[in-house]
């Protein structure tokens, strides 16, 4: 199976961490951060080796601001409905996913408004001029995409920390797309709040993501419960990252987080990323001589792009193009295709992972061109 | 016999405090607390036999929000 769906999760998931999955409901069955037997203790350390390997991989402060979400949507929620209270102001980018978008539409009945700034693709200062110039006095909170998971198109998230940290606002950022492909340094950068998901780039299993941040202590939490600490305390406990992990956590799934971001590692981030830009690259030069396709995007240059890569078909809706195994339509994010001008269209995205192969683009051209010849009426 | 355990709360401290003290050459372990032990209730603590003082010390140096002692464990 030509699989190129990867933006939306990754397939297939490595070896290793299928295994992880398997061996989790062997020896981490009981709940961890509980009980104090053998086997509850067991749960609790894997647990805990996953946040020091996450931690590690971005850089954070320390295995204490991992804290596990059941995908980077949750933590966006967390991030935007914690902090962003009546008549305060955000500040997000024009390529927002849905995640961040409709938090945001929910807060406008609270008197939450947002500044969409414009990005330019291939020009980095002048997009931290258009954050710059949407910041207000009220702006409590700058929020943005690393990589557009339509586009690809990345921005300066470290440049967009650096500015908003001058005015002492918080910065976070969405990884769902960059997560294990792109470099990303919380302390270094000062970025405050990494949201992550697990299923992508980090090929840990589906159900799984994280919010990082050394500020957990003080966001007020949307969810509360149980968390095998301080329990003749009515109010939820202060200390991250229990106090945004309520109830019982996705074990198996935080084992094969664990195992795909030792994946990861091992093959390198900068290697799978390198692989898949040439991939997409030597795809889009495919795609360039083909009259009927249209291209938003110029061939993806890895200092302004990450590998992702959408286009259409002249006198087709992306839908019907995408019958093999690409996304078509909107892919969850109307602003991004507002700014390319697909909103009516939508668009067939194509994203490569680890495991894909020339063979694969190969066959995405083949298929096409046979969705081609079937639109013009010719045999094949 | 006594069992010296720094009560910490949270196991992610205490996991995160354990490797701490094994980075200092302190035999140590996680274990979960007793009650009356605990603060507010339920949490985890560092069993440590032995340089229980000097693994306090180094834990609160070390920004490990330690809550107290129980010297008889759980």
């Amino acid at each position: 199976m030509t699989y190129l769906d990867n933006a939306a999760t990754t397939y297939p998931k490595p070896r290793e961490v299928q295994q992880a999955i398997a061996e989790a409901f062997r020896r981490f069955g009981a709940n961890p951060g509980r009980a104090g037997h053998a086997m509850a203790m067991a749960s609790s350390e894997e647990m805990y080796r996953c946040r020091v390997d996450a931690a590690d991989f971005f850089h954070a402060p320390g295995p204490e601001c991992v804290a596990f979400t059941l995908n980077c949507t949750n933590a966006i929620n967390y991030v935007l409905k914690g902090l962003l209270k009546p008549g305060d102001h955000a500040v997000v980018s024009c390529l927002e996913h849905n995640a961040v978008m409709r938090p945001l539409h929910a807060l406008a009945n609270t008197g939450v408004t947002w500044t969409e700034v414009q990005v330019t693709p291939g020009d980095n200062d002048a997009t931290v001029a258009s954050f710059r110039s949407a910041l207000r006095e009220n702006t409590k909170l700058v929020m943005c995409t690393h990589a557009s998971n339509v586009w690809g198109i990345r921005l300066p998230v470290e440049r967009i920390a650096v500015l908003a940290r001058q005015y002492g606002i918080p910065t976070a950022v969405d990884c769902a797309q960059s997560a294990g492909l792109l470099p990303v340094d919380m302390v270094d950068s000062g970025i405050d709040y990494l949201c992550i998901a697990g299923h992508k780039g980090l090929y840990g299993p589906m159900g799984t993501g994280m919010l990082i941040t050394p500020h957990g202590e003080k966001l007020p939490t949307l969810v509360e419960g149980g968390t095998g600490t301080e329990s003749l305390l009515e109010e939820q406990p202060s200390d991250m990252p229990e106090r945004l992990e309520s109830g019982t956590q996705n074990m198996p799934g935080i084992a094969g987080l664990h195992a795909g971001i030792k994946f990861v590692r091992r093959i390198g981030r900068e290697h799978i990323f390198n692989q898949e830009m040439l991939l997409l690259r030597s795809l889009y030069r495919q795609l360039s001589v083909m009259e009927s396709v249209i291209l938003y995007t110029p061939i993806p240059d890895a200092k302004y792009f990450a590998p992702v890569l959408s286009f259409n078909v002249k006198g087709m809706q992306s839908e019907e193009v995408g019958r093999i195994a690409v996304r078509a339509g909107l892919h969850c994010a109307p602003a991004a295709h507002r700014f390319m001008g697909t909103l009516e269209t939508g668009a067939v995205r194509v994203c490569p992972s680890v495991f894909s192969t020339q063979a694969d683009m190969e066959a995405l051209v083949w298929a096409l061109r046979r969705i081609l010849m079937k639109k013009s009426g010719r045999k094949h | 016999m006594s069992r010296p355990i720094i009560v910490v709360g949270p196991i992610t401290y205490a996991m995160k405090g354990k490797n701490l003290l094994a980075r200092h050459g302190i035999n140590c372990r996680v274990e979960r607390v007793s009650l009356s032990s605990a603060k507010n209730g339920c949490g985890f603590g560092i069993f440590v036999p032995y340089r229980t003082d000097e693994a306090e010390r180094i834990l609160r140096q070390a920004g490990i929000p330690v809550s107290g002692r129980s010297e008889w464990g759980a």
